[in-house]
């Protein structure tokens, strides 16, 4: 679909061949946009303007412009009769120097590519003109990941450079296979973003749809990853997110290996992946990097406190509030000697307590870093143990929330936390409202909402439901690497065999020392 | 585009289905503790009738739903009246899981809400399951039968491990002979569990590859006959004789469980095996409404969602009691009614495809024949 916004554009101004002209029109912009450069370049003899160099400052390379373009410009200009064919090639020689050109025809096109970070050459007796790539400028260098850990992995994440991400996964994955394909979004922005996959292992009916929802997006800006995410994923109502975002070069280079799709936007160190399902998110890359007992245990661990930071606080008020028989005697004797002094009832005391937490926790992201030590003492002290010395809340409470909030953060990706923490609200009020018969409601819901998502084509609950044997090796367990042959299947192409047979390592077979 | 379900989801559908809320009550409880040989009974019934008659009615038209079959066989009059049956029959059955639920709930967990409420969130759950079409409820099904086997098995294991279990209590094996047993498994318990298939018809047809239909039918339904039959035993095998006095005997037999004075009464967990089973049983028939109607009256599904759900409502509201809807099933439903949807009219039904059938395929031979006749071909070997 063609954007809106362009149809209603007037046609393409040529560029005239007088450099005279074309300057004109530009120093009306250089007036408005005080960091476009224009600079002349004079024939010593006839002291007549010959060349003009257009960019942008801080997009692009000084050094490279001023070694490589205007240098072998000047040098280059008296050997030529004016406004030849020869003069030109010459030109687009001297701008090859410096990476790659391009020749272009009118005043758009010239926009477009100084925005880009390029040079543009303008010459005198020439209709046309020749950009030469000299982007470059301030960039923020690789730095560790802030956001998803490791102990033993890489350090390095991806940053803001569109680029510098695409080198960071083609370094990782030097197969001839690998596609990168660019495209412009955003009418203002005009933001680069690369769809990157592995050709054959990749399934290329998602490939294409991928381009085709990417190529609907008609929006004025792309700031981040989060709004392709938000304009291209299946689920638009569901807090539930199909799109995995990831820092780490690592996993997404292992995700295109399981036949995903990458997707890169310039600006933002997120990249995203799709297709995925929803056990992609209780999945580090470091269960790969150790050993398989731990990482197996450490995804039963993810999960176990998964439900635990879903459910605690629901089944906590269903339990004291309507089933009190279920709990063993001795504990309950201590719970309600607890709760003796509260004057809220357990919901209320819940709903306070974890809305409190949520408040300390979004005040931790967003506050400076300089009061950062005053907000431990306010949420440790204040709010914890004083509460409970004051008789606002009861321990058992407090307990419960912070076992809750510690939870929440062992997933290895926040989003789906997030999620789980707005829907342990809900399942609050259920148990608040009909005890363990609202937690099983909810839950059930939950149930059928997860079963109704798909991620691209791909059932988002994929190695339960449907049911695919073949994939569990990878879910609640981690098999050994030599164990798991194939890429997970209904995500992959064609390609699907991972490994060769007979992977498992073992010593070679001592010979028997009869002899 | 038409909806495919996997052979392991309709397994894990009809595993579902079955067992329900079934293993949690004793069956035939007039057979005292022979009761699980009139499940048995019942249950090798049940069997015969799904081989010869409702698998069979499947099998000579493929691809087509109870619906499409009587409207194909018994004309477009009489087979929108009895496709207006089934859909009765269906929502009826339906109201009665979401009543007898909504009582056991007031029962057991929560003696002080409104059963009306109650009923309106299993309603309203059950709605937004079929809203999403029988592809995401059957795999809803395929994610929940884990869970539920699960529960069981520990508490299966608990009540071992608590030295509950008297094998001596069904002893002595048919005290009063056969009678009292056979007049226990016919017609109650072939009624209610094991008749009740006939609601498949209206799924198998979306079963992708559609020839497994059989095998994973019968392999299902055994497994979840045998289940029934297992939980059965155990209830009797725990509580002895008195165990029909009790609403859910299978309830109390795991309140008793009491293991090392930190495991004990783990009765929400039958709640929440029998919250599992009745949904699923209860929305299986919500659904097979929701599709008969919407087939009926030609209109897409989900048009028919909220009138069959508002019906199913309305229904479990008119009994006046738990006692009044335990009468009316257990007296005239499945004596009298259930019988003619379960076993008459689909022994009608295959009668007559089967009568069809033959009369098409004379036919068919004796065009031949008369084909082949005039150039008096030898007669060939079939």
């Amino acid at each position: 679909m063609k954007p809106t916004q362009e149809s209603v554009k007037p046609q393409p101004v040529p560029l005239s061949s007088r450099l005279e002209d074309n300057l004109a029109r530009l120093q009306h912009s250089e007036q408005t946009r005080s960091d476009i450069v224009l600079r002349l370049i004079h024939d010593s003899i006839t002291g007549s303007k010959e060349f003009a160099l257009v960019y942008i400052e801080g997009l692009v390379d000084i050094a490279s412009i001023n070694e490589s373009l205007v240098r072998p410009l000047m040098s280059a200009m008296s050997g030529f009769e004016e406004s030849t064919e020869e003069r030109f090639t010459e030109i687009r020689n001297c701008a090859a120097a410096t990476g790659p050109s391009e020749i272009i025809e009118d005043i758009d096109a010239l926009w477009q590519q100084i925005m880009q970070g390029n040079t543009v050459i303008l010459a005198e007796g020439f209709n046309r003109a020749i950009s030469a790539g000299t982007s470059g400028g301030e960039y923020r260098s690789l730095t560790e990941p802030t956001t998803q850990n490791v102990i033993r992995g890489p350090k390095e994440a991806f940053t803001e450079n569109l680029r510098t991400n695409t080198s960071l996964i083609s370094r990782r994955l030097k197969s001839p296979k690998l596609r990168v394909e660019d495209k412009v979004i955003g009418v203002q922005t005009q933001t680069n973003v690369s769809v990157v996959y592995l050709e054959g292992i990749a399934e290329a009916s998602v490939v294409k749809e991928i381009h085709k929802r990417l190529d609907h997006i008609d929006i004025d800006a792309i700031l981040e990853s989060g709004y392709i995410e938000e304009l291209i994923e299946d689920a638009a109502l569901s807090p539930f997110p199909t799109i995995f975002n990831t820092e780490r070069p690592d996993v997404a280079t292992a995700g295109l290996l399981d036949g995903r799709v990458a997707i890169i936007v310039d600006g933002t160190p997120f990249v995203l992946l799709a297709p995925i399902t929803f056990f992609s998110f209780f999945q580090s890359s470091e269960d790969y990097y150790q050993r398989f007992y731990i990482a197996s245990f450490w995804r039963m661990l993810r999960f176990g406190a998964f439900f635990v930071s879903l459910l605690l606080p629901s089944l906590y008020i269903a339990i004291t509030t309507y089933h009190p028989e279920m709990l063993p005697t001795t504990l309950l004797i201590s719970l309600v000697a607890q709760r003796e002094g509260v004057p809220f009832p357990a919901l209320i005391e819940a709903f306070m307590m974890e809305i409190t937490f949520e408040i300390l926790r979004e005040a931790g992201v967003r506050m400076p870093k300089a009061i950062g030590a005053a907000i431990s003492i306010v949420g440790a002290l204040v709010l914890g143990q004083a509460a409970v010395e004051a008789g606002l809340i009861s321990a058992a409470m407090v307990i419960i929330v912070s076992f809750t909030a510690i939870s929440n953060f062992v997933l290895p990706s926040t989003n789906l936390s997030v999620t789980v923490g707005l829907i342990r609200f809900l399942l609050m009020l259920l148990a608040g409202g009909l005890g363990l018969y609202g937690i099983m409601v909810g839950l059930m819901v939950l149930c059928i909402h997860l079963a109704s998502l798909r991620s691209f084509g791909v059932p988002y609950l994929m190695p339960l439901a449907p049911l695919v044997w073949k994939n569990l090796k990878d879910v609640f367990i981690r098999l050994p690497l030599w164990k798991m042959r194939t890429r997970p299947a209904g995500v992959t192409g064609p390609n699907r065999i991972r490994e060769g047979k007979d992977q498992k390592p073992a010593p070679p077979k001592v010979k028997s020392r009869k002899e | 585009m038409q909806e495919k379900v996997s052979a392991g989801q309709l397994a894990s559908i009809i595993i579902l289905f079955q067992i329900g809320s079934s293993s949690l009550f004793l069956l035939a409880s007039d057979a005292k503790h022979d009761a699980w040989i009139s499940v048995l009974i019942a249950m090798l019934m049940g069997l015969v009738m799904l081989i010869f008659v409702t698998m069979p009615i499947q099998a000579k038209a493929p691809q087509a739903s109870l619906i499409e079959i009587l409207n194909r066989y018994f004309g477009k009059y009489l087979g929108f009246i009895l496709g207006l049956s089934f859909v009765g029959y269906f929502i009826y059955k339906s109201v009665r899981n979401v009543r007898e639920f909504g009582d056991l709930v007031i029962l057991y967990m929560l003696p002080r809400s409104s059963l009306d409420v109650i009923m309106l969130v299993l309603m309203c759950v059950g709605a937004y399951a079929i809203f999403h079409g029988l592809e995401v409820f059957f795999r809803v099904g395929q994610l929940v039968l884990p869970w539920l086997l699960v529960i069981y098995i520990v508490l299966f294991v608990l009540l071992f491990a608590s030295d509950l279990v008297d094998f001596k209590r069904l002893l002595p094996l048919l005290e009063e002979g056969w009678k009292p047993v056979w007049d226990a498994a016919i017609p109650e318990v072939i009624s209610f569990p094991f008749g009740e298939m006939v609601v498949f018809l209206m799924f198998w047809k979306h079963l992708a590859p559609f020839d497994k239909f059989k095998k994973f039918s019968l392999i299902s339904y055994t497994c979840s006959g045998l289940f029934i039959v297992l939980t059965n035993v155990l209830i009797i095998t725990v509580l002895g004789d008195i165990s029909g006095a009790y609403v859910v005997p299978f309830m109390f037999s795991t309140s008793l469980i009491q293991i090392g004075g930190f495991l004990e009464r783990m009765d929400p967990f039958v709640s929440l095996l029998l919250f599992g089973g009745v949904f699923f049983k209860q929305a299986t028939y919500y659904l097979a409404a929701v599709l008969a109607a919407s087939e009926l009256f030609k209109v897409k599904h989900r048009t028919m969602v909220i009138p069959v759900g508002v019906a199913i409502f309305i229904g479990a509201r008119l009994f006046r009691s738990y006692i009044e809807q335990i009468r009316v099933g257990f007296d005239y439903n499945l004596k009298l009614h259930f019988p003619i949807f379960q076993i008459v009219l689909p022994i009608i039904l295959v009668l007559l495809m089967i009568i069809t059938h033959w009369i098409k395929r004379k036919r068919k031979k004796k065009e031949k024949e008369k084909e082949k006749d005039p150039v008096s071909n030898p007669p060939s070997n079939e």
